[in-house]
């Protein structure tokens, strides 16, 4: 390797990596964070089969579901301010992924939310538990363990897709990049580098995820004979 | 202190329940009995609402409810003067054997969580589960396990407690513990509703048996009696054909 694109990949890699711990990092946090509110609520409507909230639930994820992402943050960021919605980069970026994510994970939650037995919510009634102390204390733990690995795995791919973010101006590590090979016209090395940084993100989110599978399994799930 | 006036059940076209009607007195240990798809599991389910019958009265505790139309809160107060015992155990499967039993007493009754736990650990003693308060359901065998569920149903104290084919589920081996247990839980006077195949059970530790069949009582009577004088044919039928199995 040449000593210039050597100093090249050393000077870029900071540009690259503060980028990521400033955007990528809290856009894939807060986003992930809300769209778990969103997936529970959702999900627990549906589960719970209340009327009107049902259909609109199901809307929703049909609408989100059914449409790129990439539109969704142009709808959002260039579209809105058509009818007086103007928002910042980074909170559109917010919203748009946890509205997104949001769709995804109530799927994934509702089939967990299902997956419970229903002998386990009739056993917590007649232990003299209500519906909501049901869900709370039995149902929903269950279901979260269930969900967990596919949980993990929207995660994951939301820290990589969060490089879309970089199509309505939010400088997460992708623009950052972008910025840096327009200067210096390296785009195979510098787009290796940060495909090498998501790719330690992404290990350091698996690691996570196997600790708390462990963590998760105290319950010894796998050997449950009444599952 | 506790009647059942005609009750009636039917899933879609399907009736399972014709009029059924039956008294328990305090501390009778009553056993029901019958063919499968006599209705007797979903009569059971009735009592305690986790089915909603289509008409019938329930009398409990000087109360009468209506269980066509019983309000939420009546589900609430009923429960939580009843314990109910499944075929499949039904532990709560992300809770320990204590938290199991403790859980009706803590969130559902509000109990100090030192109490709640000694309480837990008195009753998970009576079925002799003491030192397995600390594993979780998956970690324990099904007798095991249905012996919590016992501990659970009897910890609030309830003035009724119903099984619905307790032992069904356990491999045979399993199944004498869980009815020693229930033996002893009779002998201290809780009064219980059981429906069961264990016709051991039925003869020497209930005091009263109900027969259905075809969602009716065919046949109700002392234990005594009606193990040695069936009266009706279909009962004898029905007896022949479980002492032949059991042969």
């Amino acid at each position: 390797m040449s000593e210039r694109l050597w100093r090249i990949l050393v000077d870029s890699f900071p540009k690259i990596l503060l980028p990521g711990l400033k955007m990528t990092v809290p856009l894939t946090v807060i986003a992930f964070s809300l769209a778990m509110v969103i997936a529970t609520v959702v999900a627990l409507i549906q589960f719970a089969h209340v009327k009107v909230l049902t259909q609109i639930a199901r809307f929703y994820i049909w609408v989100i579901r059914g449409t790129p992402l990439l539109v969704q943050l142009f709808v959002v960021y260039y579209g809105l301010p058509k009818v007086g919605v103007v928002m910042d980069a980074f909170p559109a970026a917010v919203l748009v992924f946890s509205i997104n994510e949001g769709a995804y994970c109530a799927e994934t939650m509702r089939g967990a939310l299902e997956s419970v037995p229903v002998g386990q919510i009739e056993a917590g009634y007649c232990a003299g538990l209500n519906f909501v102390q049901v869900m709370r204390r039995i149902v929903l733990p269950q279901a979260l363990r269930t969900a967990f690995p596919p949980l993990s795995n929207s995660l994951i791919s939301m820290v990589k897709d969060t490089s879309l973010a970089a199509n309505i101006t939010v400088t997460e590590m992708f623009m950052a990049t972008q910025r840096v090979v327009a200067r210096t016209y390296e785009p195979l090395a510098l787009y290796l580098e940060v495909a090498l940084i998501y790719l330690i993100f992404s290990t350091v989110l698996t690691w996570v995820q196997r600790m708390g599978e462990k963590k998760l399994s105290a319950y010894g799930v796998k050997e449950a004979r009444h599952a | 202190m506790l009647e059942v006036r005609h009750l009636k059940k039917s899933f879609g076209g399907l009736t399972v329940l014709k009029d059924v009607s039956l008294r328990v007195n305090q501390g009778d240990v009553t056993a029901i009995i019958g063919p499968s798809g006599s209705g007797k599991t979903t009569f059971l389910r009735c009592l305690n609402l986790l089915e909603k019958a289509d008409e019938g009265e329930l009398v409990f505790d000087g109360q009468t409810y209506d269980l066509g139309h019983v309000s939420r809160r009546d589900i609430a107060a009923i429960r939580m003067r009843t314990g109910f015992v499944f075929q499949n155990f039904n532990l709560f499967s992300n809770k320990t054997a204590l938290q199991n039993v403790t859980e009706g007493l803590i969130i559902a009754r509000k109990m100090k969580k030192d109490e709640a736990n000694a309480v837990a650990m008195q009753a998970l003693g009576q079925v002799g589960l003491s030192d397995r308060a600390a594993y979780y359901p998956s970690q324990l065998s099904g007798g095991q396990q249905q012996r919590v569920a016992i501990a659970r149903a009897m910890a609030t104290k309830p003035d009724i407690v119903y099984f619905d084919e307790p032992t069904s589920a356990l491999d045979p081996e399993l199944i004498g513990e869980v009815l020693a247990v229930m033996r002893d839980l009779a002998a201290s006077g809780m009064t219980m509703l059981v429906v069961t195949h264990e016709m051991r059970f039925a003869r020497d530790v209930s005091n009263h048996v109900v027969f259905m069949e075809g969602g009716v009582i065919a046949e109700e009577g002392s234990s005594r009696e009606f193990f040695a004088n069936p009266r009706e044919e279909r009962t004898r039928a029905f007896l022949r054909s479980i002492s032949e199995e059991n042969r």
